[in-house]
């Protein structure tokens, strides 16, 4: 009877433990972004956690200085530019892979996927090199380039694997129904395959959004996106301005997050980066 | 659907073409240059400095150093909060705001998030405020631009892929074979060790790759918490193509350090496979 009770007594231990460690381990996720987020609306000039007194005036600050505004706009026309190309290369791609019955299918998905495992400062020196070739060496066109390779294999990634699961004797019934494979694509494969592309894109965008490694080679300092821009100012110093900036790209972050939870479930998501 | 040879070679290939242009090539490009110098001869001089210089191989170790300890802490943080997030599986609010709170480090640059260290980390930062109220040390501590500050932080940016990994394995074994082993008379524990943790090895195998190749390669992170000090491989190679303009020593060092984590993570796999009992695949 005692011996019972202790074994129960130590079940329940186990879970509780666990519960205290695994929130301890949220709170250090948490803890820093939280920081930046506080520091943000300090009154002082200088960095103070905890915050003194509540202003928006470093926000105001930085939305005022036409530099910042400038380099959020060229992070998100780099983020949208390369979602879009990495989309129209590889969501095709993909279902070629997948359908196309090619041999040598496996080897060739294995390409696409490769410049994950790839340091991306060596992908953003290469591209230093080819647009050096080629004749647009430290521009938009070289970042935007850059950024597709690296945020292609997510996107083939998260189609190809709402591809597996797929049911394809609803293709099949729509072909012997008389659509063409044109409109059995729109109409049959697309809808199913969305949650996919939509997870592989959203996580494309946010890969283009915060990357420093691809650009820092590729860029100069008047035409820097908002990460290089945080980065060669914290650097050499740190104030409450820097975290309101730092703190806008939180916000961003958390909308993409939800949207992402919103539109595809994070739960599904999960297992699919990186 | 059947694509028909003449689309399936144009969908394919417009990818194909690119990756081929701008991936592919560009690293052919560093490769060759890694055997060029300023003049556009063919040579091996630039291996020769960097696998002849004690500083080189001291930088390239310490890089694997900083990984492996990576690698080993998010294991011990990220495993709880991965099996924590399987045991919580039924209630659904909570799970999703774990999921929201991994995520959202994830889905910010590097460097805000070591900005944030830095906040913490200053001397009058909470970490050591915290240190003093406990009365661990009674003089705040120098931690900004120290090794614990490039780990610390190199922990936080990798720790959300290794909790990631494991969770998505976690989270699709089948809870029938826990319950069996419960049944049988095993305690909480032995069935974690003997059932669960067995049976999460592909995740954990997945984790720690995908941690230890970010790791590698990790710039941004150790550029901000070492203080600007030159002291991974990564920041060498940043060195010798943007302020030294040696873009040639530059590309030989890049080599030397994915030739070197190709090595490791070959051996790494191949360990694994030779585990009898413990086939897990990445």
């Amino acid at each position: 009877m005692n011996r019972r009770r202790l074994n129960r007594a130590r079940d329940a231990a186990g879970p509780l433990l666990i519960s205290i460690i695994a929130w301890a381990v949220l709170v250090y996720l948490v803890l820093p972004l939280a920081v930046v987020i506080a520091i943000s609306f300090t009154t002082t000039e200088y960095l103070a956690f905890p915050p003194v007194g509540f202003t928006l005036n470093w926000y105001q600050r930085f939305l005022a200085d036409p530099s910042y505004v400038d380099a959020i706009l060229l992070s998100g026309r780099l983020a949208f530019g390369s979602t879009l190309i990495g989309f129209l290369l590889g969501v095709p791609a993909a279902l070629v892979l997948k359908r196309g019955r090619l041999p040598g299918a496996q080897m060739l998905g294995n390409l696409f996927l490769s410049p994950l495992i790839l340091p991306a400062i060596i992908i953003g020196v290469g591209v230093l090199q080819i647009s050096g070739t080629l004749g647009f060496a430290r521009s938009f066109e070289a970042m935007l380039v850059g950024h597709v390779v690296i945020i292609l294999p997510y996107i083939v990634r998260t189609t190809l694997a709402s591809l597996e699961g797929f049911d394809t004797s609803l293709e099949e019934a729509a072909q012997d129904l008389g659509a063409s494979g044109f409109s059995t694509f729109f109409l049959v494969t697309l809808p199913l395959i969305k949650p996919g592309i939509i997870a592989g894109c959203l996580f494309g965008l946010i890969m283009s959004w915060i990357d420093v490694e691809v650009s820092i080679f590729n860029t100069v300092i008047a035409q820097s996106p908002i990460p290089v821009k945080v980065f060669n100012y914290v650097q050499y110093s740190v104030d409450p301005m820097i975290a309101a900036v730092s703190a806008g790209t939180i916000y961003i972050a958390l909308i993409l997050v939800l949207l992402l939870d919103r539109l595809v479930g994070l739960d599904k998501v999960a297992g699919q980066q990186k | 659907m059947h694509i028909n040879r003449f689309w399936a070679a144009i969908l394919l290939g417009i990818p194909l073409i690119y990756l081929v242009v701008f991936f592919i090539t560009p690293l052919g490009m560093v490769v060759v240059d890694s055997f060029s110098n300023r003049e556009g001869e063919l040579t091996l001089e630039n291996y020769a400095l960097v696998l002849g210089d004690s500083y080189y191989w001291r930088v390239l170790g310490y890089t694997f150093w900083i990984a492996l300890v990576t690698c080993v802490a998010t294991l011990i943080l990220g495993y709880p909060l991965a099996y924590y997030m399987s045991l919580i599986e039924r209630r659904r609010a909570v799970r999703r705001l774990c999921f929201i709170l991994i995520l959202m480090p994830l889905f910010t640059s590097n460097i805000v998030r070591s900005f944030g260290w830095i906040v913490l980390l200053g001397r009058e930062g909470l970490v050591n405020e915290t240190l003093m109220w406990l009365g661990i040390v009674d003089r705040p501590l120098r931690l900004l631009s120290t090794e614990i500050a490039i780990i610390i932080g190199m922990i936080y940016v990798m720790l959300p892929f290794m909790v990631l990994a494991i969770a998505s394995v976690l989270q699709n074994m089948n809870g029938a074979l826990r319950e069996a082993a419960r049944d049988l008379g095993a305690t909480a524990f032995s069935t974690f060790l003997k059932v669960t943790l067995p049976l999460s090895a592909p995740g954990i195998v997945a984790g720690t790759l995908i941690v230890f190749t970010l790791s590698i390669s990790s710039y941004v992170t150790p550029r901000i918490m070492s203080g600007g000090r030159s002291v991974v491989s990564s920041m060498l190679i940043y060195d010798q193509f943007m302020l030294v303009f040696n873009p040639y020593l530059g590309s030989a060092i890049a080599v030397v350090l994915l030739v070197a984590s190709f090595a490791l993570i070959v051996a790494y796999t191949l360990l694994l496979e030779r585990r009898p009992g413990r086939r897990a695949s990445p």
